[in-house]
């Protein structure tokens, strides 16, 4: 066997092991919730609920998720408006009661990343 | 769909690795050919058929990255958000993902005709394929300045390829060509060219580092500034190794065998550094620029509390002060009907917070293994003084790593905790941590054997430095905290230099070996890497967590 190969192939063979060793380690990521409304952990007030999304980087609405997770644990979609900036989600959550409610969303940015979160909040009665 | 979204992460920066690594090499094999090869008396067919051999290898591999990278992300993206196929094909790194394929593989099948004389229309692909790059970059993401940032990054991009991806090439020139007219004059071309693309690199760096870090606080105190900050300290590196190479080629030249014996070697270690600092490139695209993270930063106050000198901690907790692993608790938690939180990121697991017998715990590990590992380095250093040779056995300091490693590092397994010794395989941790221990050992007997000379082979002692740089770069490219959690930032400062000083230590005795005997760099080399390792010995030392 050539020798030259020799180190490449032993090289190649630890360096697949070592990735495969530090597979669990890696975690990905690029665009982060900047601004929300509601905010984090904040209180508005009820029915109607204008849901707004900032973000640090543009984000593609058409391939983006929103939902809302009801007090009783039960999750509906939320629509997507149609963007007013290429950093901006918007929706609006109708009909809701007092309670705690949770925004989970996922957003695909350009690069292709996908990212999620969840931001807490409270409604309280008009 | 499951088993995807838990090896998700580490796919994309995998793929993310590969897909610049290829493209840096492609293009730069046809920069090179280009404007440093650039007229048919320096294109010998001794150069043109290897060279084009590796520029079609490298389409093939670009095409096949990107295409699992493109089929990976719309599996994730179809599972998690009910897109269709149509839908997901108009996204923009789908378009750009498909645009980098259509042309590495138009590269890859270029006409054997055209390959001789180069027609330049080779290089609308490779103009493609980078653009493709920037499309899915951080610049072509911002909202503000996009234009100057794109510019910049494209610029960051033509510059690598020039440098790094040409290098290569040079190597092939020196190894294949026998002429040796035209072996200096291709070193000269391409050391002007080198000059401008360092030059080129360093201000566009410089000028996206200003927009995506910021400020001082975010350079120390966020993921992407320390990643920013390692790729500065190895760019150094680079920078002191192409002044090695600027020298031979301007003084006694690549004409004498040592010369271009020197060449060639500084030259494979300008490829290995050049690569690193392409993956920590791909860990740094999947990271929030540190100037978005302004909330919970770690300052210089927190860093000098935490890092300042103290004792190693010798003694083990004890065992019952420490948590169940992440696992266990996952699983506890599903089966008592709790609700797991959702992860930032497709494939991130289910965490909790370290308890302080966690942290003496993982301090203790520390503490140990960095003095295992700072006894090595001390032996080794003295293993190249006469009165010391016994030294030379320090490879065998990795046996006590071993054992400690057996014992010590599964507290819920055989022998500290409730899981017998076989019953403790069934978990993928525990098999791994055994694996690990099992190749440290072969390790050890093996790099004893070469510094003994027991084993003769070359390519044997080149195992040691490739395992300490590719083990740097693992420790580079691991663990990054998406948000600013300071904890685990505080680890992260500590892990960045351990993995520096690998990457140093492996490539400086790579270079101590390769080099030919006259060159007089290599007894200073034989210095650079024990001294590495009594570095590293010291930050495990020095690490802790609270």
């Amino acid at each position: 066997m050539d020798r030259r190969f020799a180190i490449i192939r032993i090289i190649a063979g630890t360096a697949a092991l070592a990735f495969l060793l530090a597979a669990g380690r890696f975690i990905e990521g690029h665009a982060i919730l900047k601004e929300s409304s509601p905010a984090a952990n904040g209180t508005v007030v009820g029915p109607d609920v204008p849901i707004t999304l900032k973000y640090n980087v543009r984000v593609d609405a058409g391939r983006s998720k929103v939902q809302l997770s009801h007090p009783d644990d039960s999750v509906t979609d939320l629509p997507l408006e149609k963007q007013a900036s290429p950093d901006t989600l918007s929706s609006k959550a109708t009909g809701l009661t007092p309670g705690a409610y949770k925004i989970q969303w996922q957003v695909l940015a350009p690069d292709g990343h996908i990212t999620r979160g969840v931001v807490p909040f409270a409604v309280k009665a008009s | 769909m499951a088993d995807l979204l838990g090896i998700f992460g580490f796919l994309v920066v995998l793929l993310r690795a590969a897909i610049l690594c290829f493209q840096t090499i492609l293009v730069g094999g046809l920069i090179f050919l280009s404007f440093v090869a650039s007229n048919d008396t320096l294109r010998p067919d001794e150069l043109t058929r290897p060279a084009w051999k590796f520029i079609r290898w490298s389409g093939v591999g670009l095409a096949l990255s990107q295409l699992v990278f493109l089929m990976v992300n719309s599996l994730v993206l179809g599972g998690s958000a009910d897109i269709s196929i149509r839908a997901m094909l108009g996204a923009n790194f789908a378009i750009a993902g498909i645009v980098a394929i259509v042309a590495s593989l138009a590269v890859a099948l270029w006409p054997a005709r055209l390959q001789k004389s180069l027609n330049r229309a080779v290089l609308v692909p490779a103009i493609l394929i980078l653009a493709s790059s920037v499309v899915t970059s951080h610049s072509f993401s911002r909202m503000e300045g996009r234009a100057v940032l794109v510019g910049l990054t494209s610029l960051h991009y033509l510059a690598t390829a020039s440098w790094i991806g040409g290098l290569p090439y040079l190597l092939l020139t020196m190894k294949r060509i026998s002429e040796e007219g035209i072996r200096i004059r291709i070193s000269q071309r391409f050391s002007r060219l080198a000059q401008v693309s360092v030059a080129v690199l360093f201000l566009a760096g410089l000028g996206m580092s200003l927009v995506f870090v910021g400020s001082w606080s975010a350079l120390y105190g966020t993921a992407y500034g320390i990643m920013v900050g390692t790729k500065v300290v190895l760019f150094c590196c680079l920078l002191l190794l192409g002044a090695a190479n600027y020298f031979i080629v301007r003084g006694v030249g690549a004409a004498s065998t040592s010369g271009s014996t020197s060449l060639i070697r500084f030259g494979e270690v300008e490829i290995g550094i050049g690569l690193t600092v392409i993956l920590a490139a791909a860990s740094l695209t999947s990271q929030p620029p540190g100037a978005d993270l302004t909330e919970d930063r770690v300052s210089l106050h927190e860093i000098a509390v935490r890092y300042a000198p103290r004792m190693p901690r010798l003694t083990s907790p004890p065992l019952g002060d420490l948590s169940p692993a992440s696992k266990e608790l996952e699983r506890k938690a599903k089966l008592a009907g709790v609700k797991v939180p959702a992860a930032f990121m497709p494939g991130e697991s289910f965490s909790h917070p370290d308890t302080p017998g966690d942290i003496a715990w993982s301090e203790y590990n520390h503490s140990w293994a960095g003095l295992i590992v700072f006894f090595m380095g001390l032996l080794a250093l003295l293993s190249h003084n006469r009165y010391f040779s016994w030294a030379k056995v320090w490879p065998l300091m990795f046996l006590g790593l071993a054992v400690f490693l057996f014992l010590r590092a599964d507290p819920e397994n055989w022998p500290l905790g409730p899981n017998g010794f076989w019953a403790s395989f069934r978990e993928a941790d525990v098999l791994q941590h055994r694996a690990a221990v099992l190749l440290i050992i072969v390790f050890a007997l093996f790099q004893w054997a070469v510094e003994t000379n027991r084993v003769k082979s070359h390519a044997a002692a080149l195992v040691f430095p490739g395992v300490c740089a590719i083990g740097g770069i693992v420790l580079l490219t691991h663990m990054h905290a998406v948000t600013n959690i300071k904890q685990e930032m505080l680890v992260e400062l500590s892990h960045t230099p351990l993995a520096i000083f690998g990457i140093i230590a492996g490539w400086a005795r790579w270079l101590e070996l390769r080099l030919p005997q006259e060159n007089n760099s290599r007894k200073y080399l034989a210095w650079v890497w024990p001294v590495c390792f009594i570095f590293v010995g010291l930050i495990l030392m020095d690490y802790h967590e609270a």
